[in-house]
């Protein structure tokens, strides 16, 4: 009697345990979803600002294509090839202000001010989205989640590459 | 670009009355947020209720625990996690941001009992312990709740990496740079003068290491004298002192902030010599605000404040042997120490709350995406959904 009841509180504990592990993925899950939903805005928002600065005078015809189509791989990318098509704009627009910066007008100056506050606000993003994703991916590797298949339908979270030091 | 006006709950885990620089970081915080329009609560335990400010609301009364080498006043239990429940459901707050959440503390009561958008702080630099691979798995699954975690200093997140594996946002901490570079110029504290404001009884404070080094500066600059501000009793400390050196020493007590303003534009230096335990150095910024040409110790949160010796000159810590060698050069060259002064009253502008808030700010708008608020969590969520009962009402 005594073992049975034992087992029964054993069952009972490991039951509360699962569901606190799922509820807890649940919200991980959640979580990269809105750090990414947050990233994306601020990507496509640079995407728009790079195409601003491709149709200025900041930049000469040649670097106003190598702009534009950046910015249009940029933005059409899957989530997949994002961090590479995104870096790739980070370069481009690296080019432009390292050599554009002196003849600048006042309204080019606001473009560029513009740009350089969303991109800190983007190198913030990034570190909470891959946060986010290093975070979810580490407990949907326990083995008790795998076994389980506590995460059920939802994807795994794709890391996303970026290196900063192009930003 | 604080346009929309938010709720903001802050939890402070420090007991409110006490001095400390948490407590006036989220003081300054919450002021700077009612002041750009937003609506915000701090929920801090307090001894004394009756004295608070209207936007702190007390959890009760701290009690004195030893952590991390000093004396915590904090709290927590099951009377203060139900009041903390209540601040939180009755709050209706669009965003919490948590001071501190991985001590035992309302911080983390907080963050256990919310569900939602939440911002933690981490203030706090210290080793890595032995004693987090058995707390680890308990703070985690509250820790990873919060959707962006804030670090004040390059020590503070690689603290946090080393302890609870997760990165961080470095934003410092804020001062008023302005109410500094307003500062008097006063000449009883001009000439060959040294400043120093702090605890000065607490070794870690580090004074001592500034009066090995006195001989050795007396015998250059023999003219020179040391002003010591900061709350203790002096009578125990000069019994220590060489009785040749005691009348280089003045104590002035605790001062006002606006004394300090004066202060830090007066003397010719102001040194730092605390040997660890520091996190920040706020009082750095501070300093550099003021225009003062500041000297600290090499430890790693004053290397980073001051740039590896840019905006500050820096000495081996605990040596007061090189301290003496650098102030001894700096008071001789006052070319070299003005410029270091300017250099480090132009740094001191990151540390504006002018500055600092926006960062904190787009952190709070980042955290805030798509979300509909702070509620109280339900870990049967999952349950709920099974049972298909809709545990979201709104």
């Amino acid at each position: 009697m005594k073992s049975l009841l034992f087992v029964g509180f054993l069952l009972l504990v490991s039951l509360w345990y699962l569901s606190f592990l799922a509820t807890r993925l649940d919200r991980l899950h959640h979580r990269v979803e809105t750090s990414w939903a947050n990233l994306d805005v601020l990507l496509q928002k640079r995407a728009a600002i790079a195409l601003e600065i491709a149709h200025s005078d900041l930049a000469d015809p040649a670097s106003s294509m190598l702009l534009t189509g950046a910015a249009y791989q940029a933005r059409d990318a899957n989530v997949k090839n994002r961090s590479m098509a995104e870096s790739g704009l980070s370069g481009a627009l690296g080019l432009i202000i390292a050599d554009g910066l002196p003849h600048a007008t006042d309204s080019e100056q606001a473009l560029l001010q513009e740009l350089s506050a969303l991109t800190a606000k983007i190198r913030v993003a990034i570190s909470i989205h891959t946060d986010a994703v290093s975070s979810a991916q580490m407990v949907r590797n326990k083995f008790v989640v795998k076994t389980f298949r506590l995460a059920g339908t939802a994807p795994l979270p794709l890391t996303y590459e970026f290196e900063s030091d192009v930003l | 670009m604080l346009t929309k006006k938010l709720k903001i709950g802050i939890v402070c885990p420090y007991g409110w009355d006490t001095p400390g620089g948490v407590q006036n970081h989220v003081r300054d915080l919450a002021e700077f947020l009612i002041a750009a329009g937003h609506k915000v609560s701090v929920l801090a335990p307090a001894t004394d209720e009756n004295q608070l400010p209207d936007y702190v609301v007390s959890a009760g009364k701290p009690i004195s625990i030893p952590y991390n080498g000093a004396v915590a006043r904090v709290l927590f239990g099951p009377i203060a996690y139900a009041r903390v429940r209540q601040w939180i459901a009755s709050g209706e707050f669009d965003l919490l941001h948590l001071h501190e959440p991985a001590i035992p503390s309302i911080s983390l009561l907080a963050c256990w009992a919310a569900e939602g958008p939440m911002v933690g702080t981490f203030h706090a630099a210290a080793k890595r312990q032995k004693v987090i691979f058995a707390i680890g798995p308990i703070l985690e699954p509250a820790i990873e709740k919060l959707s962006a975690r804030i670090a004040v200093s390059e020590a503070a997140r690689l603290t946090l990496t080393d302890h609870l594996e997760t990165d961080a946002v470095v934003v410092p901490n804020g001062i008023y740079a302005k109410r500094y570079s307003a500062g008097i110029f006063h000449e009883k504290w001009a000439g060959n003068t040294i400043g120093f404001i702090g605890r000065f009884e607490e070794p870690r404070k580090g004074l001592q290491v500034l009066v090995d080094a006195l001989p050795i500066i007396a015998r250059f600059a023999p003219d020179v004298k040391v002003f010591v501000a900061g709350p203790g009793d002096p009578k125990e400390f000069v019994k220590e002192i060489n009785p040749q050196l005691r009348d280089r020493f003045e104590f002035l007590g605790r001062i006002s902030e606006q004394e300090k303003a004066d202060f830090m534009s007066s003397v010719s230096l102001y040194v730092a010599p605390n040997t660890g335990g520091e996190s920040f150095g706020i009082i750095l910024a501070e300093a550099l605000a003021g225009g003062a040409c500041v000297v600290a110790s090499d430890i790693p949160a004053f290397d980073s404040l001051l740039g590896g010796g840019e905006f500050g000159a820096l000495f081996e810590s605990e040596n007061s042997i090189d301290l003496a060698k650098v102030i001894i050069d700096l008071l001789r060259d006052e070319n070299k120490r003005k410029a270091l002064a300017s250099a480090g009253k132009k740094h001191a502008q990151i540390f504006d709350w002018d500055v600092v808030a926006e960062q904190i700010f787009s952190i709070y708008e980042m955290a805030i995406v798509g979300s509909k608020g702070v509620s109280l969590s339900s870990d049967g969520r999952t349950w709920g959904r099974f049972l298909s009962r809709d545990e979201e009402k709104k």
